[in-house]
């Protein structure tokens, strides 16, 4: 059995659902990323987790125990804020001790676990300072040494590294899961940010509207998204409108273009109307590249991006961006160019809304 | 702007003479007790009173037990306000501001008839039950300044956040009450209780109207039937809330130096 499970979530403020019918079970020592745009009910659903929140339906286990009717103090769950929210009053010791006192600890076993805590964030030397005097990156690692100290269950990441700057956030989520695997706790992650998640998670849950819309390890979710909202928010993809010629041979029609998919067209007819999706990085267009299929078309602009050359292609009214490493003899298409793109079937996806 | 600039400084002269002019009066005043030369008679006469002593000791006395039973309440209404029913914010602002429209008389007199001797809650039928209504009163006439000052105290912190970080942590609510969220708003308390201090050791109507031993009905006591020793007073009075102005200033300043937002 899972050790979190989530199951059939709901939860409205109103008349307003904000997570509509939300299943989920994670493994214990497994981190989870749940990402999605504002509004799609992510840290609601964390916040539920928390018990900050109580589902309007549904039910919250935690290894084998409902947590429905368990208050946020009685969970055991350690959390970390996006607003690192460390006790302005508490110095460093006094803030990752807090959770420990609150719990009756001894003296002795205290000053043990926040000395043990803070040399795993690496500020045992920064006992004594206050938050005021501390950097964001700083408050931060504090904040999750606070929530680690008392030996939660379940570790609760809502957007801690957002308000923090690039260099600091790359550096602390790499550190958040050293720790992470360190310590084998099971760990929920909340984001926005789509390199985040899927640079550091286990799996990832993409969430649209209130609902998980796929979940599935960051290879999965990056390469085979099975919805067209997952396809348009993880990374950048192209959206080819095709036409189905015949559907027992599963071949499409772009443009003058026929190409045979890999992927089953299902009960399609031909003549119907086809949404099939290509990443930018899948073409070349190298004479001798490998692929199986090809598309030809006119170049629209291209662009020299650094480690990168972008070019947007016109295939039958469809525009096509695709990505190709920059090399020191790199020429850059001219608009109005006829060329050809050429990949392999296997990397098209066909997007069933 | 030169000109912007010396009319500036003839508002700010004039301001200061019609502020001024009639202390230093009073207090030079305060001085000539005894005839032909300046002394501190007036003061040590105030000073030796008996009378001055109890009723300067019965306000300060009250001036605590207002700010306790104030704070008590106000600090977690502000709290459960910001944190809960922020809907109710208007309705807890306009109860706090009754106090500046309604004279303390009218409020007095409200008290009376509703806690008087013969009422269901007779208050006034012992003088225990009359010092408690007085500390009542008090923390009415001081619920604006005090409020004001802790809400605004609150604001400087996130304290949704704290109290949703403690709680995780394991902490109830008087753990959050006292060690999250009570000595973040220190400044904003401290200042209230300033204020609560100033205001309780010069307030007349209710004190008088109770007929309880305070310092502002003995201030008007003295003032009706001695010369200098009024003056005197007024410059002790004076002092008093000056001395609280002050310290507000002192423990605003020192709120500032240690931020710690979150």
């Amino acid at each position: 059995m899972s050790f979190l499970v989530l199951e059939s979530i709901k939860k409205s403020f109103g008349q307003t659902q904000v997570v509509k019918d939300f299943n989920m079970s994670i493994e214990k020592g497994e981190f989870v990323s749940f990402l999605g745009p504002s509004g799609c009910g992510k840290t609601t659903v964390l916040r539920m987790i928390a018990g900050f929140e109580s589902p309007s339906d549904g039910a919250i286990s935690i290894n084998g125990r409902n947590q429905n009717a368990l208050k946020t103090n009685q969970r055991n769950i350690g959390m970390v804020f996006q607003a690192y929210a460390l006790f302005p009053n508490m110095n460093v010791f006094d803030n990752v001790a807090f959770g420990l006192k609150v719990a009756g600890k001894s003296k002795t076993e205290i000053e043990t676990r926040v000395k043990e805590m803070l040399k795993l964030i690496s500020l045992d030397h920064l006992a004594d300072r206050y938050p005021y005097q501390m950097s964001g990156g700083q408050q931060q690692r504090v904040a999750l040494a606070r929530a680690l100290a008392p030996k939660p269950q379940v570790l609760l990441l809502d957007e801690p590294l957002s308000a923090l700057d690039a260099k600091i956030r790359v550096s602390l989520r790499e550190e958040i899961r050293e720790i992470q695997r360190r310590l084998g706790i099971t760990t929920v992650f909340v984001t926005h940010d789509q390199e985040e998640a899927l640079s550091i998670s286990d799996r990832v849950v993409v969430m649209n509207a209130g609902r998980a819309d796929q979940i599935g390890t960051p290879s999965e979710i990056y390469n085979r998204p099975t919805t067209r909202f997952v396809a348009s928010f993880v990374g950048t993809l192209n959206i080819i409108e095709a036409t189905v010629v015949d559907p027992a041979a599963n071949t499409v029609k772009v443009g003058e273009n026929t190409i045979r998919l890999r992927e089953s067209i299902g009960a399609l007819k031909g003549g119907d109307k086809l949404s099939i999706a290509l990443r930018p990085e899948a073409g070349s267009l190298l004479e001798n590249a490998k692929g199986d299929t090809s598309l030809t078309g006119q170049v629209l602009s291209s662009h020299f991006l650094g480690s990168v050359i972008r070019t947007k292609l016109d295939v039958g009214g469809n525009q096509i961006s695709f990505d190709m490493f920059n090399s020191p003899d790199a020429v850059l298409p001219q608009s109005g160019e006829t060329l050809t793109l050429r990949f392999n079937a296997h990397d098209f996806l066909i997007i069933r809304d | 702007m030169k000109v912007h600039k010396i009319f500036a400084w003839i508002a700010i002269t004039i301001g200061a003479i019609y502020f001024f002019v009639p202390l230093i009066g009073t207090f030079e005043f305060s001085l000539r007790m005894r005839r032909g030369v300046y002394s501190f008679d007036a003061y040590q006469s105030v000073f030796t009173d008996a009378q001055f002593r109890a009723t300067f000791g019965f306000s300060m006395l009250m001036a605590l037990v207002t700010i306790v039973v104030g704070m008590l309440l106000i600090v977690p209404t502000a709290y459960w306000v910001r944190l809960r029913l922020p809907q109710m914010r208007p309705v807890v602002e306009f109860i706090t501001l009754l106090p500046l429209v309604i004279p303390a008389i009218v409020i007095v007199f409200g008290y009376l008839r509703l806690y008087n001797s013969s009422s269901w809650i007779p208050f006034t039928g012992s003088t225990q039950g009359t010092n408690i209504l007085l500390t009542f009163s008090y923390v009415t006439l001081a619920l604006p300044y005090m409020y004001r000052s802790v809400d605004t105290a609150m604001r400087t912190i996130d304290v949704r956040t704290l109290t949703e970080a403690a709680e995780i942590l394991g902490a109830k609510w008087p753990t959050i009450m006292f060690r999250c969220i009570f000595p973040n708003v220190m400044s904003g308390v401290l200042s209230g209780a300033f204020i609560t201090f100033a205001i309780v050791m010069g307030e007349f109507t209710m004190a008088a109207l109770l007929n309880r031993p305070a310092f502002g009905p003995y201030l008007q006591l003295v003032g009706a039937n001695k010369a200098y020793e009024p003056s005197a007073l007024a410059v002790i009075a004076f002092a008093i809330t000056w001395l609280s102005m002050g310290l507000i200033q002192l423990v605003s300043r020192f709120g500032k130096l240690s931020p710690a937002r979150p």
